[in-house]
């Protein structure tokens, strides 16, 4: 395995092993953080709440219990769609670049696959509703497809800008990780660039909510209106595979804003050059880089606001955030001109 | 083409058991995507008996405690209205300082109620902070409820000629320190509720029920008020200390100078009643005069002249969700009630549902069913079943008005000698 | 917004939560009771209760006549009066806790105490039947 040639191919055991080993570090932070999240937002809201290991007890005692399948959904598709869910978000994640290194297959997929990949997730959410036969899950997976369809388009116009304005500096593909890790966007651009950059990483912390459901897009599974939307009729193993997918999901969206806009590392700062020391100092320096970010598009806007309406939402993804990313694109393209 | 005209709605239930719903009550949705296209609503799970265990099993003062468990949250206005249509019908007159203790008690529970309805539509919303927020707050008056009459829910306070429990000067300082407590946030309330852009989107313009719907369907309390019907029982009809004190039904037009009709309205409709609340406790606390508190302290006699009693009296109070009425008749050597009808603000408000509800999307159910104030525990209706052939029907309107002409026939037949 | 700054405020003062009996559930309720009767771990203590707080009845044999005054008033039926003894007995799990009968006994020989935490297995188990 050689980290520092520009392409380079993995033997297969290499790519089994770390998925493996990715798996479950992706599966244990996700938990960790959504955890965290719970904590802070109960003390945000004046109360103890649950202990930090909570979601890990979830899980088991998700998976002890029965696997309710409805009569009338079609059973096979309505058991598929938790493992679908579950095995792209940790696919998502070999391709991400986490804990400060290279992602793992990053020779293999880039920004592009990124996007269509970040689809699959959500889609196996709204199939699994809709093979559900309940009328609060078909609810639920309408408005799921709405909000998938509108919030695709301000995150595409993110992650382009900023591959574009990359690909005026370099001849390397922009799309790659290690290009963008290469080129941070605030060193490229000037003053009126960093207002169009602004624009952007608020463009993505606003997609990030829509993205991984939580108040206020986290319409498809509003549990006062539809009481439990896309998930009313999962239980059991089905639904412990949900959820573990959901965070995981939570931690891939947060490590995809991190990598694109904050792809810095700490150890060459502070001078460390060993290999063990730099990958523990780079890994923990991560870990707070996602808390931060988490916290200010998680954690924060799901305690300060109430959840919007499906018109509302969707007015929001296609034309406020598009209009503040293609605002940002054009910045970044006056400053370069300027 | 008949094509076109194809069946495109489908109906949701919601309830009797639903996350948005605080008591069973079933609403049927027929919903075309997301736009509500006509609503049914079934009422009668919580139906327990209460009007037969009053006329059957209990002596009136038994009756003071199953009317304060008709509700929860209306513990007061079910007993007050109770004991006073008692004591119209058998001619008692409560001693002034108990009119005023009956007062202060009646405006901390609106305090109260109003503070949970605040929290509860927050969550309908999905604003879990705010809600978390409003019922922290609302501990204080459940702390001072607790302080005042042993209990923090059923208060027991009434009692057919008075109330049982004195308020004494001792009391008031606690008293005086809570109110100011929410005097002092009262306004951060008001800022959290009002001025929030998130609670603004999704409460301004739902839910709209027009000043014409609301006198044709007879809505009563702040969902009424909120549409422009300034009506409200301690103003109209000023009864116990209400009548010394001027009270003004509370409209959104005092804040925002335009009633609209939605959501949004009646949210300012219960913050403003809440400041009311407290000015009139103040009042109330100034201006308690020294005395009795009950008209007859020996409980044996009440009992005993109670028996002997013959007449019928009707009791209205302004409960936190509109108007309240309670009819009783009472015979003379009959131990229980002759008659007792409860006329709960809910029942009134459950028909301006559907009118509300039509041409909204799924998402505006929860907060716009829970704007009317929603106390389902205080509704019941009339199924029949029939025991011999164990089959369920539900009575026609027809049938419905068949029996009630009955009824007052048999009343009246009663009366006449 | 105000609602972003009362958060933030909140973040970093103490909870409102009440720690009563712990803080977090415990794995196990029986084996937790079990350590706090050995005492090894304490219980957090409940709020106090107002004076005048209507708990559970208290029963002075010694002053009731047996008129059955508390019996025709009680809404529950929780009173039931001994004949050979012309005393009552009052059960604790049909109580309202109206404190009725303590308002119209003449000898004023109930009263309501402030004890609160009467969970029990069986609805006439000794503490939840009063008889003294």
């Amino acid at each position: 395995m050689d980290w520092s040639s520009n392409s380079y191919s993995l033997t297969t055991v290499a790519i089994v092993v770390g998925s493996i080993i990715l798996a479950l570090l992706g599966a244990f932070f996700g938990l960790l953080y959504r955890g965290i999240d719970r904590k802070l937002a109960a003390h945000m809201q004046g109360r103890i709440g649950p202990p930090i290991i909570q979601p890990f007890r979830d899980i088991r005692k998700l998976l002890a219990k029965e696997s309710i399948i409805p009569d009338g959904g079609l059973s096979w598709l309505f058991q598929a769609c938790p493992f679908i869910c579950l095995v792209v978000s940790i696919l998502l994640l070999t391709y991400i670049p986490v804990f400060g290194q290279r992602a793992l297959l990053e020779g293999y997929g880039d920004l592009v696959l990124i996007l269509y990949l970040l689809i699959i997730p959500s889609l196996a959410l709204v199939v699994g509703g809709f093979a559900s036969s309940s009328p609060f899950a078909t609810v639920g997976a309408q408005r799921e497809m709405v909000i998938m369809m509108s919030y695709e388009f301000p995150l595409a116009v993110a992650i382009i800008a900023i591959a574009w304005r990359i690909s005026h500096v370099t001849d390397i593909n922009p799309f790659i990780f290690s290009t963008v890790a290469q080129y941070p966007i605030w060193n490229q651009v000037g003053p009126v660039g960093v207002i169009g950059s602004l624009a952007l990483l608020f463009t993505l912390l606003v997609v990030t909510p829509g993205e991984v459901a939580k108040v206020p897009f986290d319409i498809a599974e509003a549990e006062t209106e539809i009481a439990g939307g896309l998930l009313v009729e999962y239980s059991g193993r089905n639904l412990a595979l949900f959820y573990l997918a959901d965070t995981i999901r939570a931690f891939v969206m947060v490590s995809l804003v991190v990598a694109l806009f904050f792809p810095y590392n700490l150890s060459p700062v502070i001078g460390i050059g060993a290999t063990a020391p730099a990958v523990i100092v780079d890994s923990l320096f991560f870990l707070l880089k996602v808390f931060l970010v988490m916290f200010i598009s998680v954690i924060l806007i799901r305690t300060a606001m109430a959840r919007f309406k499906i018109s509302q939402a969707s007015y929001i993804y296609i034309i406020a955030m598009t209009l503040i990313g293609l605002v940002g694109l054009i910045l970044i393209h006056v400053d370069m001109i300027v | 083409m008949k094509n076109e005209e194809m069946e495109t709605t489908y109906t949701i239930p919601v309830g009797p058991i639903h996350p948005a719903l605080k008591e069973p009550i079933r609403l049927d949705l027929k919903v075309d995507g997301e736009r509500i296209v006509d609503v049914d609503v079934v009422v009668g799970q919580v139906h327990r008996g209460i009007e037969w265990l009053g006329m059957n099993r209990n002596n009136p003062i038994q009756n003071i405690y199953l009317a304060e468990r008709v509700c929860g949250i209306c513990n007061i206005s079910h007993p007050f209205a109770y004991v006073m249509a008692v004591e119209h019908a058998a001619g008692i007159s409560p001693p002034e300082r108990a009119e005023y203790i009956r007062a202060i008690t009646a405006e901390m529970e609106r305090i109260h109620s109003h503070l949970l309805w605040a929290g509860v539509a927050a969550h309908e919303i999905g604003f879990e902070s705010v809600f978390y927020l409003v019922w922290r707050v609302r501990e204080k008056i459940m702390d001072l409820i607790e302080y005042v009459t042993g209990n923090r829910v059923t208060k027991a306070m009434f009692q057919i000629g008075g109330v049982r429990r004195d308020i004494t000067e001792e009391q008031f300082p606690r008293i005086r320190k809570t109110l100011d407590y929410y005097k002092s946030i009262f306004d951060q309330l008001k800022t959290v509720f009002l001025d929030d852009r998130t609670i603004r989107m999704r409460a301004k313009n739902v839910g709209v029920l027009k000043r014409e719907d609301a006198l044709k369907l007879l809505a009563v309390g702040p969902t009424a008020r909120a549409s422009g019907v300034a009506k409200d029982v301690r103003q109209d009809q000023a009864y116990s200390a209400y009548a010394d004190l001027d009270i003004k039904a509370v409209t959104p037009d005092i804040l925002t100078g335009s009633i609209v009709g939605d959501v949004y309205d009646r949210i300012i409709v219960r913050l403003l009643e809440i400041k009311q609340s407290m000015e009139i406790i103040e009042r109330c606390l100034e201006e308690m005069p020294p005395g009795a508190i009950l008209a007859e302290p020996k409980m044996a006699k009440v009992l005993n002249t109670l028996k002997k009693a013959e007449g019928e009296g009707v009791g209205r109070h302004e409960a936190p969700r509109g108007e309240v009425i309670h009819y009783v008749r009472l015979e003379a050597g009959r131990e229980t009630l002759a008659t007792w009808k409860i006329r709960a603000p809910t029942y009134v408000n459950l028909m301006s549902i559907p009118t509300i509800l039509k041409g909204g999307q799924i998402a505006d159910v929860p907060i716009a069913f829970a704007s009317i104030d929603p106390c389902i525990s205080c509704t019941n209706r009339a199924m029949v079943v029939d025991r011999k052939t164990n089959e369920k029907s539900i009575m026609t309107y027809e049938e419905l008005h068949q029996l009630c002409v009955e009824k007052t026939r048999r009343l009246s037949n009663g009366l006449v000698k | 917004m105000e609602i972003v700054k009362i958060l933030l405020k909140q973040l970093l003062q103490t909870p409102a939560t009440n720690k009563f009996p712990a803080k977090y559930a415990p794995k196990s309720t029986i084996k937790f009771l079990d350590r706090i009767k050995k005492g090894e771990l304490k219980l957090t203590p409940p709020i106090a209760v107002p004076p005048r707080f209507r708990g559970k009845i208290s029963y002075n044999r010694e002053k009731c006549t047996g008129c059955q005054l508390c019996l025709k008033v009680c809404p529950t039926k929780a009173i039931e009066f001994i004949p050979e003894e012309k005393k009552v007995k009052i059960f604790v799990a049909r109580c309202c806790f109206c404190a009725q009968c303590v308002d119209i006994c003449p000898v004023d020989a109930l009263a309501m105490t402030d004890e609160f935490m009467l969970s029990s297995y069986d609805k006439y188990a000794d503490e939840l039947v009063v008889t003294k």
